[in-house]
């Protein structure tokens, strides 16, 4: 490829004092494109993302924006390069209505002489296509967020990324707070996004969320690059020992065979999961 | 967009069909217009307001005049002001504690500046300087809290209590250190007070003599303006609620006309020969002529019933509660029959025979009211047609109280207004269960009938007020008779009524009502969004301020003295006042209308306790029995109308 990467992040390291928080990290971002960031809690993924949103600034290495270095001063330096940041739980305003979320900030006007106002058929015309573009049929879009669903939600914050000219969308673990088929009404908006042309990076300490969805995976642990891969250089099983340690895992495994074997809830968790994953490697498999 | 050419070849292995746009989810119902309006925050309020006017009305003679209005207003304008600047704050996720004893300190601070002071040589500014000094004063105050609330990030509540501590000692300090009195006086000593008076402390002498005739007097004006106003906003209801017709059917305009003229004929021969319901042939020609106006425009307009109507079927609970309801209202009539209509004999706890048998018979009849009307609510579940007797029953029943209303009641205003109101509602009642019967619900928005409806609501609904307003606003010649005295309306109620619009409107349609409305609901998700939440809460702070100032100015110019502890504590009913209009105390939902709203409901429980000739040291009493049920009214308003959607 001779034409530069959308975001490409080369050896970027974060020291908070004396505590390495991040280092030598190398991955890229490609538009149409998702690329994941996966780690366990404490991995140093919330330092990787306050780095590309502009919140933090490295200590070392280089951030670049289609092929441009830069040096972010703030989340509006970085959202002013096209770079939007979806935060889990600070997404959206509950108890305000649909197209008022849509457009908080950047509310669209009409004005007579000095007296200016939201111009509220438009606004409401526009989040209403947006949402239909991310496939959720608004009917009313008066309707408070706070009665849309968990995944639904997200979606809104992620249409209004997309509208107002996001090119790199960050979404902070947008399925850590959902059930299985929220965090699959999610991925599904992920993918949506992605083919409307924009770089994705999706965060999640989920490899089994990532893996369908991904095009790119960048694995974390304790602040160290474990690896970042094409997908077609890795497979979900290795995905998922990488991010744990295979050691880790197999004795994570017992224990939750161990827990299961006396609580039915968990062993229903873990069927629910398996059938989900198996559910999401069909719908990538159909194409 | 179609997936098989969309997506690249390199980008196939893990690319996913977009989801279909589905067609409307199942999961969400409908709401329908009654629903979509039980959720404005301002809804409870105003029931509750309505309530309270009648209560006070039909136990005092004064309450329902001119007079009675002009001296809750006077007394809600000043209260509402702040009420609703308060609730801006509220809903921007923040309180004012100080915004009290910022009104007592505006006020004294412009009659220090404006008048000589004596040997501590005052500063004897004309009101011209002074006025806007203490302009900037307030933003200043307002400021300092707004952003000490902001940089430290310690709640209002104590930030602003502080606040409140300092303009209270200062207030009483200043007046000591200036006069020797807790109480500083002499604004009209200031050179410039004729001018500044028309501006924060003028009246209007009331003279409704010129107008008794204007258009055949005030009855007729209000009567007409009320009937259009109940036309406009019933058309706008039937076309949030009804399925239009693909071709209209001209013969339903027919029907309409027949019945419109019939209406009206039978009202101008009931405005001609009798207020009081005992022309018989022309009431009836008016009540058909409305049903068959209503029936004629549905048929021009709407698509007619589809489904099955059912059979009639009274099961269980809602035979059970059509009997209770039908027993209840019995039972008050009972009541209102046997006892005395004119003894003022007292029975303990205020309480006379009199006022003890009109809580009876209305508690009875409305208990009534509701059971039957909740009883048909259910039946629509099983059958419309059962849905459509006891609607039917319920409507006989409210016209029957109104006749027992017509010949019992003893003053004259009962007679003649209660009778209309009430067969007007049984009226609207039956019409609107016989159009459910006959014509199609929506079930999906539909834009066109939706703009139009709402249109034709809002007029309607702005009607009504007009019509109210005229009603309250302007006395008959009786009224001057037999409410002796004179008085006027002051500026101040003005000032009440354009800064609540104002409010309002800058609440709901601009940027910055938007944003206050975020960052009391989600300051950290609005910041992310690039909404300025620091500058909107200092602006909010300031908007209190500066009310507070306006509020300030109203209380020097109506005695041209301000008193040390003047709006002290004050600060506390006007939060009372937001809460009982529906804004949230956690911030993030209200309206400044509702707050407008909730001053107006304190205000009418104060003033009217002494005219019901109760001990007006019963007030407080009051005040919080109305502020629980305003919380608690609101809540399950809320709450229903989220489940609902």
């Amino acid at each position: 490829m001779s034409e530069p990467h959308l975001l490409e992040l080369e050896n970027i390291s974060k020291y908070y004092g004396n505590i390495i928080a991040l280092t030598g990290v190398t991955t890229s971002v490609n538009a149409g494109e998702v690329t994941c960031v996966l780690g366990d809690n404490g991995a140093g993924k919330s330092t990787f993302i306050k780095i590309i949103a502009g919140a933090h600034q490295q200590s070392e290495g280089t951030l670049s924006v289609e092929g441009e270095e830069v040096m972010f001063d703030s989340p509006r330096d970085a959202l002013a390069k096209g770079i939007a940041t979806v935060y889990q739980d600070l997404a959206v305003v509950p108890l305000m209505s649909v197209w008022r979320n849509f457009f908080l900030g950047a509310e669209p006007t009409k004005s007579l002489g000095p007296l200016r106002w939201i111009d509220k058929e438009k606004a409401s015309r526009i989040a209403k296509e947006e949402m239909a573009k991310m496939g959720i049929d608004i009917r009313d879009t008066e309707q408070p967020v706070g009665t849309l669903s968990g995944g639904e939600r997200q979606s809104v914050a992620i249409a209004r990324a997309a509208y107002f000219g996001a090119k790199v969308l960050i979404l902070d673990e947008p399925t850590s707070a959902l059930g299985v088929k929220q965090s699959g009404v999610v991925l599904r908006y992920i993918v949506e996004a992605r083919n409307r042309g924009l770089g994705v990076i999706f965060i999640t300490h989920n490899p089994n969320h990532a893996y369908p969805v991904g095009d790119r995976f960048l694995i974390l642990n304790r602040g160290r690059s474990m690896g970042n891969f094409a997908k077609d250089e890795i497979t979900r099983d290795e995905l998922i020992m990488m991010m744990a340690g295979g050691a880790e895992l197999e004795e994570l495994q017992k224990e939750l065979e161990m827990a299961s074997a006396g609580d039915e809830g968990l062993a229903h968790l873990a069927e629910e999961l398996a059938e989900e994953v198996h559910e999401l490697e069909e719908r990538a498999d159909h194409h | 967009m179609t997936t098989d050419e969309a997506v690249p070849a390199a980008e196939e292995a893990s690319a996913q069909p977009p989801p279909p746009v589905t067609a409307p989810d199942e999961r969400l119902a409908y709401r329908g217009p009654i629903q979509r309006l039980l959720v404005r925050p301002e809804i409870g309020a105003l029931i509750g307001a309505a309530v309270i006017w009648v209560f006070f009305w039909a136990v005092s003679d004064v309450f329902g005049t001119s007079a009675g209005v002009n001296n809750y207003l006077d007394v809600s304008a000043t209260l509402g002001i702040m009420s609703v600047a308060v609730a801006l704050l509220m809903i921007g996720g923040e309180f004012d504690l100080s915004s009290g004893a910022m009104t007592g300190a505006t006020g004294m601070l412009v009659v220090l500046l404006a008048k000589d002071v004596g040997e501590f040589g005052g500063a004897g500014l004309p009101l011209t300087i002074s006025i806007p000094v203490v302009l900037a004063f307030a933003v200043g105050v307002g400021w300092v809290n707004g952003t000490l609330v902001e940089r430290t990030a310690l709640p209002s509540f104590i930030v602003t209590l502080g606040t409140f501590f300092v303009l209270r000692g200062a207030k009483l300090g200043f007046a000591k250190l200036f006069t020797d009195k807790v109480i500083v006086e002499g604004l009209d000593n200031a050179p410039d007070h004729a001018f500044w008076e028309n501006i924060f402390g003028a009246t209007w002498i009331r003279n409704d003599h010129l107008w008794d005739s204007f258009l055949g007097g005030r009855d007729v004006v209000y009567g007409v303006i009320l009937v259009l106003g109940v036309a406009a906003l019933f058309i706008g209801l039937l076309e949030l609620t009804f399925r239009r017709k693909t071709t209209y059917d001209t013969s339903g305009l027919g029907v309409f006309a027949v019945g419109v003229v019939a209406a009206i004929a039978g009202l101008i021969q009931l405005t001609n020969t009798d207020g009081t319901g005992t022309n018989w042939t022309w009431s009836l020609i008016m009540g058909a002529g409305i049903v068959v106006a209503a029936y004629g425009f549905a048929r021009w307009r709407y698509e007619p019933r589809a489904e099955d109507r059912g059979t009639l079927a009274l099961d269980g609970r809602i035979a059970r509660n059509a009997a209770l309801g039908v027993g209840a209202v019995v039972l008050g009539v009972v009541f209102g029959l046997a006892m005395d209509s004119s003894s003022r004999t007292e029975l303990g706890f205020l309480l006379t025979v009199q006022g003890l048998r009109a809580m009876l018979f209305a508690g009875l009849a409305v208990l009534g009211v509701i059971l039957l009307m909740l009883a048909a609510r259910d039946a629509a579940k099983t059958s419309p047609i059962t849905s459509f007797a006891l609607t039917t029953v319920t409507a006989v029943v409210v016209a029957a109280v109104a006749f027992v209303v017509q010949s019992e009641a003893a003053s004259r205003k009962l007679r003649a207004e209660l009778f209309a109101v009430l067969l007007l509602a049984a009226l609207v009642l039956f019409v609107s269960a016989l159009l459910r019967l006959l014509f199609t619900e929506r079930r999906a928005a539909e834009p066109a009938a939706d703009g139009f409806g709402r249109t034709m609501a809002i007029v309607g609904i702005f009607l009504v007020f007009v019509a109210i307003a005229i009603r309250l606003l302007w006395a008959t010649t009786v009224e001057n008779q037999t409410v002796p005295g004179v008085f006027s309306y002051r500026i101040s109620v003005m000032y009440f009524l354009v800064f609540t619009l104002v409010a309002q409107w800058v609440l709901v349609r601009t940027k910055f009502g938007s944003w206050t409305f975020a960052v009391g609901g989600n300051k950290n998700a609005s910041r992310q969004v690039g909404v300025p939440a620091a500058r909107t809460k200092t602006t909010l702070f300031i908007v209190v301020a500066v009310s507070a100032w306006l509020v300030g100015m109203l209380i020097a110019f109506r005695l041209n003295s301000v008193q040390a502890n003047v709006g002290d504590g004050n600060e506390f009913f006007y939060i009372i006042a937001a809460v009982v209009g529906g804004n949230l105390l956690t911030g993030g939902y209200g309206s400044a209308a509702g707050a407008a709203i909730g001053a107006l409901i304190m205000a009418m429980s104060f003033q009217g306790i002494p005219f019901a000739g109760w001990n007006s040291d019963w007030r407080f009493l009051f005040v919080g029995v109305i502020l629980l049920l305003a919380v608690l009214v609101n809540n399950y308003v809320r709450r229903k109308a989220e489940s609902a959607s």
